[in-house]
């Protein structure tokens, strides 16, 4: 049965003013003006705050160990600047002006996954996997989606580019999401948002063979 | 440390005159990026009301953003830089977690950036949401988010059942979301 909007805003709410994450759920953006003003009034709540000093640690950590690879052109400066007003273009418009200087990284597919004494590892039959449909699969350690297209199956790596988090097939959009962060890709492991630039997932090589089954090589 | 904070009107248009923060040292880059992710992470915090979230939401900004700094960049230039990133950033987190595009979410990402440590701005902007509130919207918000009541406690204050005050909350939420707290 479908949830009332205001057990729905309830059950957000209480979730906010006890400090845990938002876990939001189809239908919810229906009433994403009022979650947006819930998530804001809680922290009110809290007044201004500052990171923990755990967690600033960690933040420095990371940052000393990620190489300042390539450099913050005035222009990318000056776009930067701009999507004060450009709002959620900003990170497009940014990426874009960076990918000019070479510095994005790449959106295109990327190469295969090729294990060294790679097997094909039997993963089911053509007949099982649904049409345009992500389905994970282990063949041995490679995991991936497949996906099929007619009489055909395509793979791409279940790991996410970014962070290591195994992705989900999210059946309402259509695409492989992240569990870690909010970002997915389609089906080509392309990302699919603009905003966040990210690699590419790695292909995964997957075929059918003359009996109907589906095989990926794995290890 | 001293870092020219910069003013915020900077951030839309570095100099190439501008004061320029020496960086002798990866380290020392580190620490005023960090100095500058203090008011990215109050920001986030401010907009997604909880630490988890904000927490991770500030990792993915100084990742995105700090390989692409250079030492010696203007400060105003790298406070504009992490916030044009923070505002993508949050941008695609609504996004995701709503299931929108970014162009149905109309979330008012274009905010001055802030001139220095966080401050009560998000405090006050809450204040001035709920006095423009009726009087049982304010209540019922006020009760729930500045006084921690639990949805029981507030039916029992306001002689009400659970069930109403679930209703009144949605639609004070629902009011306060119209409400321009800068008008």
């Amino acid at each position: 049965m479908r949830e009332k909007p205001e057990n729905r805003l309830a059950r957000i709410v209480d979730d906010l003013l006890r400090g845990r994450r938002l876990r939001l759920r189809a239908g919810d953006a229906e009433e994403k003006d009022a979650i947006i003003a819930a998530a804001r009034l809680a922290a009110a709540r809290q007044g201004p705050q500052r990171m923990s000093p755990a967690f600033r640690r960690r933040l420095a950590q990371i940052l000393e160990s990620t190489p300042q690879e390539s450099w913050l052109t005035r222009r990318a400066a000056l776009v930067a600047g701009l999507g004060v007003a450009a709002g959620a273009l900003a990170g497009g418009v940014v990426g874009r002006t960076l990918s000019e200087s070479g510095a994005l990284a790449p959106q295109t597919a990327l190469p295969p996954v090729l294990p060294v004494n790679g097997t094909w590892t039997d993963v089911g039959a053509l007949a099982d996997f649904a049409e345009g449909q992500g389905r994970l699969v282990k063949a041995g350690a490679v995991g991936a989606f497949v996906f099929r297209r007619d009489g055909s199956v395509t793979a791409v790596t279940s790991m996410c580019s970014h962070l290591p988090c195994e992705l989900w097939w999210d059946k309402g959009g259509a695409v492989l999401a992240c569990p870690c962060h909010p970002v997915s890709f389609d089906s080509e492991g392309k990302p699919s948002s603009q905003a966040y630039a990210l690699p590419a997932l790695n292909e995964v090589k997957a075929r059918v063979t003359a009996e109907g089954r589906v095989e990926v090589l794995g290890t | 440390m001293t870092v020219d904070r910069g003013r915020p009107d900077d951030a839309g248009a570095p100099s190439e005159q501008g004061e320029v923060v020496e960086l002798p040292s990866a380290t020392r880059a580190v620490d005023i990026a960090l100095d500058e992710l203090e008011l990215v992470y109050a920001f986030i915090y401010a907009r997604v009301g909880n630490r988890a979230d904000a927490e991770d939401l500030t990792q993915q900004v100084a990742l995105k953003a700090f390989p692409r700094l250079r030492q010696g960049a203007p400060p105003s230039a790298i406070r504009g830089y992490l916030f044009a990133t923070a505002r993508s950033v949050l941008g695609a987190f609504w996004s995701m977690r709503l299931g929108l595009s970014q162009a149905e979410l109309h979330e008012d990402l274009a905010l001055a950036v802030p001139p220095g440590p966080p401050s009560d701005e998000s405090t006050e902007r809450a204040q001035r949401i709920l006095a423009a509130l009726s009087d049982n919207y304010r209540r019922v918000l006020e009760l729930r988010f500045l006084h921690g009541y639990s949805l029981k406690e507030v039916a029992a204050e306001m002689r009400s059942t659970v069930g109403a005050v679930k209703v009144m909350q949605l639609r004070a939420l629902r009011a306060a979301a119209k409400v321009d707290p800068d008008a």
